[in-house]
């Protein structure tokens, strides 16, 4: 028998992923961040620890590149727009500060150092991006509401976008041959040319791409994945670093990926379980803990925290003042914009690639790291007790829209206005097949048609069925089970006039509900009238401006409509909605909860 | 802000400025080259002309994938003059330079050379190859077996020979490179196996006579040897990864070894699959 030592790529495979499960899993055992764990496990596997990968090993850092060019995507795709929207004037204040000062104190560093213009430079941008780590317990907490919290992770899209154009610009003066202006050409053409592709080109054929594939989930999670390989590659054709091609495809897709949705959902357990963790073992395969413990390298550490912790405070202190914010709100901004992960490690990886940064600075920078993802959990404690929950949870009308009905027929348009509500809030829509407990439940074709209504129309997800006393009782009550801030009934007319002559009672939930008349027209082609009758309400307006274009609206009291008119009116109660609904044509009629 | 807070602050950063200018000295972002000569990089070699590696003599070399990246790095590290010392290629693997800076003489990287000397980050994957005379083919590894070989004594790749072709018949082992690929040339023996790099070299200035018919597959890599624990990894890795990332290993390997390199692996020579 001859038996020999492992090699190939099953056990390299091996190896990494035995790290990904185990890395995480010790760390967190001793309290310590799991992202250690995969970095100390690719050292130990890596050149300078067991050497079980060698140093001219392909496959780990391919598969690490292709992990960082999905962390830099999830990065892009995960940023809030709708809050940049909102708090646009707080937020581009507060991003050019948390930009600029660190920004500043890190090139002052690098110059000090004796760096290069462009090493220096780098280093500021690093520093000036960060990483929304603690948005989550502070959201959790109650306090994503907070305008200081909507100003900091409005900022996030600009400090971020700002930091990878510089690393954009730098990696390409390192690298472009020709004069300055010939470089400075090329970059500013990139730019066009990766704007013009992933703002004009990308969504719509991934939207398209959602429509006319989407029924198979693993084919709208391809989608994404090409989506951002095809940004990738036009930025690198113009000697733009891939990972901005990456970051910029995810801005392009935010709102087709909404953050509930069920393939944020696939990109975040993918990206979780595999490609970002085999970055950061990739990462730890050049990490060498001999060179971390140099007095040189703690020392520049020591300056990198210095720059970065005191930019962002004092970028936070000063939007405090000029913003309004008291004290424990600038806690929560440093908290949210101190963290250095994802754009920080990206772009030093890429500095270290092309020659800018050697692995002393690699490693000094994941000391920074590891320090201001401490210092922001302790700001975020502090801060998050002393800061009140505002009482309106501020969630958007578009964030989650239920839309139930009982016949599938004709429901295009009605999925079309839920779509439109739910798009500039970055929403989801699910779909519900509600059946009536007195008859037998929905059968197959019916399940069917819905499935197919809702794909065609490029609705990510399944639709679900429940069987209730009726089609409002199970709209109703599944609004209520996933927290819906707007449900949308399809043909609720008919059945409100049931219900309120069967028993007399109505259920109310906490969202507001929008009987839809069956015979909805599509948006594309219709105009919108808003009824200005006594219970006309701002939310029933709202409600009209995003289903239909501005020059189609108009408004009047009461009246029934044409064949390409929609009405959109309130109604205070379950029987004024119903007789409104039948009525008009084309009819949108809301109950305010 | 009160004025204590602004004094402390103004005194960090004066602490900060000072502490920087101490750091400064140690190197750059890149890391800094230290010389063992001023304004010289002085690089050890085993024999100059060396094809596609080294041109010319070692007074006066003149080209070569080598000698190309030499010069790239002395540039880099803005040192005007390039010092190339001769040094048999069993004293280098054991860490003897001759006094030069660093060594760059197709050394492959092996675990048990990395315990003597330092290894940069490499530079050109050398997996083993096949040379053959031109119009010979080694269709598979059965092939290959039943092929009478040649191969140099004390290198890599006598193990490689014996562990991914495992020959029907015991392998010319000879004194020197030069001597294997003679008994190729002059057909004393079927087929040699070299780096793969070297082996395109040879083929190159065979004049058609000799070919490179596939590679092996292996993980072999070229780097950068310096004396055990050198403060000149540092940036001479930098400058490799800057080269690379530039273009400028690929085009030297386009230009001295005919080679279309990607992720540093000669991509235009086919893969011998071994199963193993």
């Amino acid at each position: 028998m001859t038996l020999k030592a492992p090699e190939g790529a099953p056990w390299e495979f091996l190896v990494v992923f035995a790290i990904l499960l185990l890395g995480p899993a010790v760390m967190q055992r001793a309290r310590i961040p799991g992202i250690i764990g995969l970095l100390i496990g690719g050292f130990a596997i890596g050149p300078h620890g067991l050497g079980w990968i060698a140093p001219g090993n392909t496959t780990v850092p391919e598969l690490g590149q292709l992990g960082l060019l999905y962390l830099m995507f999830v990065a892009g795709v995960e940023l809030d727009l709708r809050l940049l929207r909102l708090h646009r004037r707080s937020a581009a204040t507060f991003g050019v500060l948390t930009f600029a000062l660190p920004m500043a104190a890190g090139t002052g560093v690098g110059l000090a150092l004796g760096w290069t213009g462009p090493a220096a430079i780098l280093l500021g941008s690093l520093l000036a991006s960060h990483t929304l780590i603690a948005y989550p317990a502070i959201r959790n907490a109650g306090l994503a509401g907070d305008p200081s919290v909507a100003t900091a992770v409005g900022a996030t899209v600009l400090t971020d976008t700002l930091a990878l154009v510089v690393l954009a610009g730098v990696a390409g003066s390192v690298q472009g041959g020709g004069s300055p202006a010939e470089i400075a050409l090329q970059i500013a053409l990139g730019f066009a040319a990766l704007l013009a592709w992933c703002l004009v080109v990308l969504p719509r054929v991934a939207s398209f791409a959602f429509r006319s594939l989407g029924s198979e989930r693993h084919v709208r999670y391809v989608v994404a994945l090409t989506a951002f390989l095809t940004a990738a590659t036009v930025a690198e054709v113009f000697g733009i670093e891939g990972i901005v091609g990456a970051f910029f495809a995810g801005l392009a897709l935010n709102r087709l990926v909404p953050n509930e949705g069920a393939l944020m959902d696939r990109i975040d357990f993918f990206g979780g379980a595999i490609f970002i963790p085999v970055f950061l073992v990739s990462v730890g395969l050049i990490l060498d803990p001999s060179v971390m413990v140099q007095g040189d390298t703690l020392a520049l550490a020591g300056l990198f925290i210095l720059a970065c912790l005191g930019g962002k405070a004092l970028a936070a202190g000063l939007a405090g003042r000029l913003l309004g914010f008291r004290r424990p709100q600038v806690g929560l901004i440093f908290a949210l914009t101190t963290p250095q992960a994802a754009a920080t490690l990206a772009a030093t990886v890429v500095g270290f690639q092309i020659g800018l940064f050697s692995s002393s600075v690699v490693n000094a920078v994941l000391v920074l790291i590891l320090a201001s993802v401490l210092a922001s959990g302790l700001a975020a404690s502090w801060a998050s007790s002393r800061v009140s929950p505002p009482e309106h949870s501020g969630r958007p009308l578009g964030a989650r829209v239920v839309v139930a009905t009982a016949r599938p027929d004709g429901v295009g348009p009605t999925i079309e206005l839920a779509l439109a509500v739910a798009r500039p809030d970055g929403g989801i829509v699910q779909l519900v097949l509600v059946g009536s407990e007195t008859d037998p439940p929905p059968g197959r074709a019916l399940r069917q048609r819905l499935e197919q209504a809702t794909h065609s129309a490029g609705v990510d997800g399944e639709p679900s069925v429940v069987v209730d006393r009726s089609l409002i009782h199970g709209a109703v009550h599944a609004g209520a089970a996933s927290d819906a801030t707007l449900v949308i009934i399809h043909g609720g007319g008919q059945s409100a006039e049931a219900i309120e002559m069967a028993d007399g009672s109505i259920t109310r939930g906490a969202a507001p509900v929008a009987l839809v008349s069956e015979s909805l027209p599509a948006l594309r082609s219709s105009r919108a009238r808003l009824d200005t009758g006594p219970a006309a309400s701002a939310l029933v307006a709202e409600l009209a401006r995003r289903a239909i274009s501005r020059e189609d609206r108009g408004s009047r009291p009461g009246g029934p409509s044409t064949d390409d008119e929609i009405v959109f009116a309130s109604a205070r109660s379950w029987s004024d909605a119903g007789m409104a609904t039948r009525q008009a044509n084309g009819a949108v009629v809301l109950i305010e909860a | 802000m009160g004025g204590k807070t602004w004094r402390i602050g103004v005194l960090t950063a004066a602490l900060s400025v000072g502490g920087c200018a101490g750091i400064g000295e140690a190197g750059g972002a890149a890391g800094t080259f230290a010389p063992v000569t001023t304004e010289t990089l002085s690089v050890a070699t085993v024999r100059v002309p060396e094809p596609g590696f080294w041109h010319g003599t070692p007074e006066r070399p003149t080209g070569g994938f080598e000698y190309g990246i030499a010069a790239a790095l002395a540039e880099r590290f803005g040192l005007g003059d390039l010092e190339v010392i001769e040094v048999p290629f069993d004293r280098i693997v054991t860490g003897d330079f001759g006094g030069a800076d660093l060594a760059l003489a197709d050394i492959t990287v092996t675990p048990e050379r990395a315990e003597r000397i330092s290894f940069s980050t490499p530079y050109l994957a050398a997996p083993p190859a096949i040379l053959v005379r031109a119009g010979a083919e080694v269709a598979d590894v059965a092939t290959a077996k039943d092929l009478k070989w040649a191969v140099e004594r004390g290198t890599t790749l006598e193990a490689a020979l014996r562990d991914l072709v495992d020959p029907g018949e015991p392998p010319l082992v000879a004194a020197t490179e030069t001597e294997v690929v003679e008994r190729v040339d002059d057909g004393h023996v079927d087929a040699a196996l070299i780096d793969l790099p070297v082996a395109l070299g040879y083929a190159r200035q065979s004049d058609g006579r000799l070919a490179v018919t596939a590679q092996l597959p292996s993980d072999a890599v070229l780097a950068i040897a310096m004396p055990r624990g050198s403060a000149n990894v540092e940036p001479v890795d930098s400058a490799l990864r800057a080269l690379s990332s530039q273009g400028e290993i690929a085009a030297l390997a386009r230009r001295w070894l005919d080679s279309d390199l990607e992720g540093g692996r000669v991509q235009q020579v086919r893969v011998l699959r071994t199963g193993s």
